[in-house]
């Protein structure tokens, strides 16, 4: 496989994964997220997440920012799409920055060599 | 295990951002020095399959799901735990910045546990697992569930110096979730790893499997 289809190959399979993720992933909190609710009082550490529970964050004197597309949609109203299209800008960019930020430092550091 | 700005106090998240930025700049020294232009594509496309097993987020029941966090596979394909730390550190400032996943104060935390821990116990560990036991199957098994575990209780000690979790209750429901999370990571890296493997052998860089007769 030349590395033209690899690229293609891999990136298909990233947005195949990451597409299967919008419709099957799991609405429960992560590990990170379970504990805290643990520790608020609000489930037990092997017991099911109450429907209503919802994490008490600290705000004050903490920073915040909004980001364009939090938790990966684009707003209720665009549903499942908006997390397509999430997903899809996401796997892309993650790629395109890597993919960038190694060939910059390859050329930056041709000349010392 | 992304931390949320919410859980760490600023003056602790620079801290962690400090010692955060002195491996993203060995990790930036890596790429320069030690990754030939042939592989680029690989770490690339490592980073787009990273990114997107990460937002799966599974069904690990006790109320709780998990996403892979991917640091075993980065730093054994690549050969180092220094590769880990790239393509996590990349992964995270996308995950922050466009999607509000992981905190902007926090980010430097977690590329600490994601990618530093991570990337350095699935390194190591494969490495010595390889060493014993000879099966490459067996070694990134355990090495990906370990890069799964350890990252999460670092996350609770960072949790507990924060004053966001008790130390006793985070390690143990940290620890308990990232240990049933970590069964699907190790699964998932050994299937990527034999998948690599092979479609192009060529772009695998671990010393053990070219001493095994690659």
């Amino acid at each position: 496989m030349d590395n033209k289809t690899f690229i293609i190959a891999g990136i298909i399979v990233a947005l195949l994964i990451g597409a299967v993720a919008v419709f099957l992933a799991s609405g429960d909190p992560d590990g990170l997220e379970s504990t805290a609710l643990v520790v608020q009082g609000q489930k037990t550490i092997t017991g099911d997440t109450p429907a209503d529970a919802e994490i008490h964050e600290e705000t004050a004197g903490r920073f915040s920012y909004s980001s364009p597309m939090p938790d990966y949609s684009l707003g209720e109203s665009l549903g499942s799409a908006g997390g397509l299209v999430a997903i899809l800008v996401g796997t892309l960019l993650a790629f395109l920055v890597v993919l960038g930020l190694a060939y910059g430092l390859k050329i930056a550091g041709k000349p010392t060599k | 295990m992304h931390i949320p700005d919410a859980f760490i106090p600023i003056s602790q998240g620079i801290v962690y951002w400090i010692i955060a930025l002195v491996f993203v700049a060995l990790a930036l020294r890596w790429a320069r020095n030690e990754l030939s232009e042939d592989k680029l594509p690989l770490v690339a496309v490592l980073a787009a399959g990273i990114f997107a097993l990460q937002s799966f987020n599974l069904p690990v029941a006790m109320g709780t799901s998990g996403h892979l966090v991917g640091g075993a596979l980065a730093a054994i394909v690549l050969g180092s735990p220094f590769a880990a730390i790239f393509i996590l550190t990349m992964v995270l400032v996308v995950q922050g910045i466009m999607f509000g996943d992981g905190g902007i104060t926090t980010m430097g935390a977690n590329i600490i546990n994601m990618g530093v821990v991570g990337g350095f116990v699935g390194f190591y560990s494969f490495k010595g697992l390889m060493k014993v036991t000879k099966s490459m199957a067996f070694s990134v098994f355990i090495a990906a569930w370990l890069a799964c575990l350890i990252p999460a209780l670092a996350c609770a000690v960072e949790m507990y110096l924060a004053g966001t979790f008790p130390l006793n209750v985070g390690l143990i429901a940290m620890g308990l979730y990232h240990a049933v999370i970590g069964v699907i990571e190790a699964i998932v890296t050994v299937a990527a790893i034999n998948l690599i493997t092979n479609v192009r052998p060529d772009l695998m860089d671990t010393g053990a499997r070219t001493a095994a007769g690659a």
